[in-house]
């Protein structure tokens, strides 16, 4: 990996701390010629676990991208580990991304190991072939989302959950600093959430990494991040889960799931 | 039938067609390429045609046909309001009218059209073998250096894209590979048979193999067979050689389905039965 590291992240990473990994000033997206996100600003603090919350098509999703480099904003400026994210090229293995859905055909002839592989392709760079330290970071990175011994099987055999988790061992297998989520629970039933939530969080912990995660349904993220952007084409509400979730305004965001969230005021200063 | 030195010249030019076909097959199957296959390798009749008419040699004018087409396949692919599925529907049989306009006002009737349309045994010279030993190397050597790249866009583009792949120009790559692996294969197949090279062989190998490495290996091996034995039917019933390449191609299809350990899945894939990670969609 030293092969890769340019001196501008690397400048970020000396800088002293506490740093902002990714800041957002007044950004608009346009898709199509409507406006999809509006002056969205805010900013995330190195290890900490921001939840990105809002109703269906409310632009998360978008929002992700643009932090990605996927999507240019109309408007606005994003920084991404102290760069535009769309210059970030050489210093992608910073960064891992697990992508909402993934239409790939049940019977894509691929194993386990190869999907984990794909994470290191930006850094074994083009022309080149896996060596030694490629396969050790791939099967390091299967054993930490509990995957071991799964390795050799084909991707499209396993279940549910356990797809999502060689998708965030495909995020994990670089010299990740920052994960970005989107809806890596959908699909999933109570208890892979949970478990997938858990191994999230205990990876933050573990590896300092700063998590964005994306997601519509609030109960998911309550409990797990340090803070909640809420979003519906602009931005809404911004603070801890407490802060977000007992404001009034959350209800006109989300219109009709009034009796939900209120169960969930009590639940979001339970334990993580 | 070895003692023909013309023979010998289709098998071994063959037998190369079918290594280089192998591994691209694999990604015309797992990418849904087959009717992108379909429509550069239709739009080499015009090529074929134009060269004709001018006096280029038409091989050269195919890579040109085939190559634009590639491209306003890939342009249309990245950005347009056309789905790709209708611009290939539309440039090819584009491509194909303008090969007939021109055969019809240059009067190529003296012209076997028959061999560039269905392939010959008798087509392939010593000039010919080379440039698909040429091209041939390049092309696989293009799929070897690029092969995870490739595997990953083919996997799940979107995280090809946002780690860093560079994804337009590698896929742009490949069509332009594409292109030059059919214009080479059709003086054997011919243009409208040479599509099954880019199929069939992964369709059987997905019938054996659960892992991209054996598919390739399987695809690889039964190009060779379909080559080897369809040149010998031709050369023993005189029809033409690409005529019999599918027919061997599609009986070792029905084979594999019948006695293959994987018969069913494979046959999911190719029917695009899709698995979903979950999720709904959103912006």
């Amino acid at each position: 990996m030293k092969r890769r590291t340019r001196c501008r992240v690397r400048d970020f990473f000396e800088s002293p701390g506490p740093r902002d990994v990714i800041t957002l000033q007044g950004v608009w997206v346009r898709l199509d010629g409507s406006v999809v996100l509006q002056d969205i600003t805010f900013s995330v603090r190195e290890g900490s676990f921001l939840g990105v919350i809002g109703p269906n098509g409310a632009g998360k999703s978008t929002l992700l991208r643009v932090i990605l480099g996927l999507v240019r904003p109309d408007r606005g400026k994003v920084r991404v580990l102290g760069m535009d994210p769309r210059r970030l090229r050489g210093e992608l293995h910073h960064v891992g991304y697990m992508p909402q859905q993934i239409n790939f055909d049940t019977f894509f002839p691929v194993s386990v190991y190869d999907v984990v592989m794909m994470g290191r392709v930006c850094c074994i760079g083009p022309m080149r072939f896996p060596g030694k330290e490629d396969r050790k970071a791939v099967l390091e990175s299967i054993e930490l989302v509990g995957l071991k011994g799964l390795e050799k099987r084909p991707i499209g055999e396993l279940s549910g959950g356990q797809q999502k988790r060689a998708f965030l061992a495909r995020a994990l297998c670089l010299e990740t600093r920052v994960l970005l989520l989107d809806e890596p629970t959908a699909g999933l039933d109570l208890d892979a959430q949970e478990s997938l939530l858990r191994l999230i969080a205990r990876l933050k912990e573990e590896r300092g990494l700063t998590v964005v995660l994306v997601s519509h349904d609030l109960g998911v993220l309550a409990r797990y991040a340090d803070e909640l952007v809420c979003i519906r084409k602009t931005m809404h509400l911004h603070g801890s889960p407490l802060e977000v979730l007992g404001s009034e305004k959350i209800k006109e965001v989300y219109q009709c799931e009034f009796a939900f969230l209120a169960h969930l005021r009590g639940d979001c200063g339970s334990p993580r | 039938m070895l003692s023909y030195s013309f023979m010998v010249r289709a098998l071994v030019a063959g037998s190369i067609l079918a290594l280089v076909c192998g591994p691209i097959s694999f990604f015309v199957v797992t990418k849904k390429l087959s009717f992108a296959g379909m429509g550069i390798s239709h739009a080499a009749f015009g090529g074929v045609a134009v060269g004709l008419a001018l006096g280029v040699e038409p091989t050269i004018a195919a890579v040109i046909f085939c190559c634009l087409v590639a491209l306003g396949i890939w342009a249309t692919s990245r950005k347009g309001r056309l789905n790709e599925d209708a611009v290939i529907g539309m440039l090819f049989v584009t491509a194909m009218a303008m090969g007939l306009v021109v055969v019809r006002f240059a009067r190529l009737y003296n012209v076997d059209l028959m061999a560039y349309l269905f392939g010959s045994i008798l087509a392939i010279e010593g000039s010919d073998l080379l440039i698909i030993f040429v091209l041939g190397t390049l092309s696989l050597l293009y799929i070897v250096l690029f092969f995870k790249e490739l595997l990953f866009i083919a996997f799940d583009e979107e995280t090809a894209r946002a780690s860093g792949v560079a994804v337009d120009p590698i896929y742009a790559g490949f069509l332009l590979v594409l292109s030059l692996v059919i214009v080479i294969s059709i003086k054997l197949v011919g243009i409208i048979l040479v599509s099954a090279l880019l199929v069939f062989p992964c369709a059987v190998g997905l019938q054996w193999s659960r892992n991209f490495r054996g598919v390739v290996a399987v695809s690889q091996i039964i190009g060779v067979l379909s080559v080897g034995a369809g040149l010998y039917f031709s050369y023993r019933w005189d029809v033409p050689s690409g005529a019999s390449i599918v027919m061997v191609l599609f009986a070792l299809l029905l084979l594999s389905l019948l006695i293959a350990p994987r018969r069913k899945s494979a046959v999911d894939l190719l029917r695009g039965k899709e698995g979903r990670a979950g999720g709904c969609g959103g912006r």
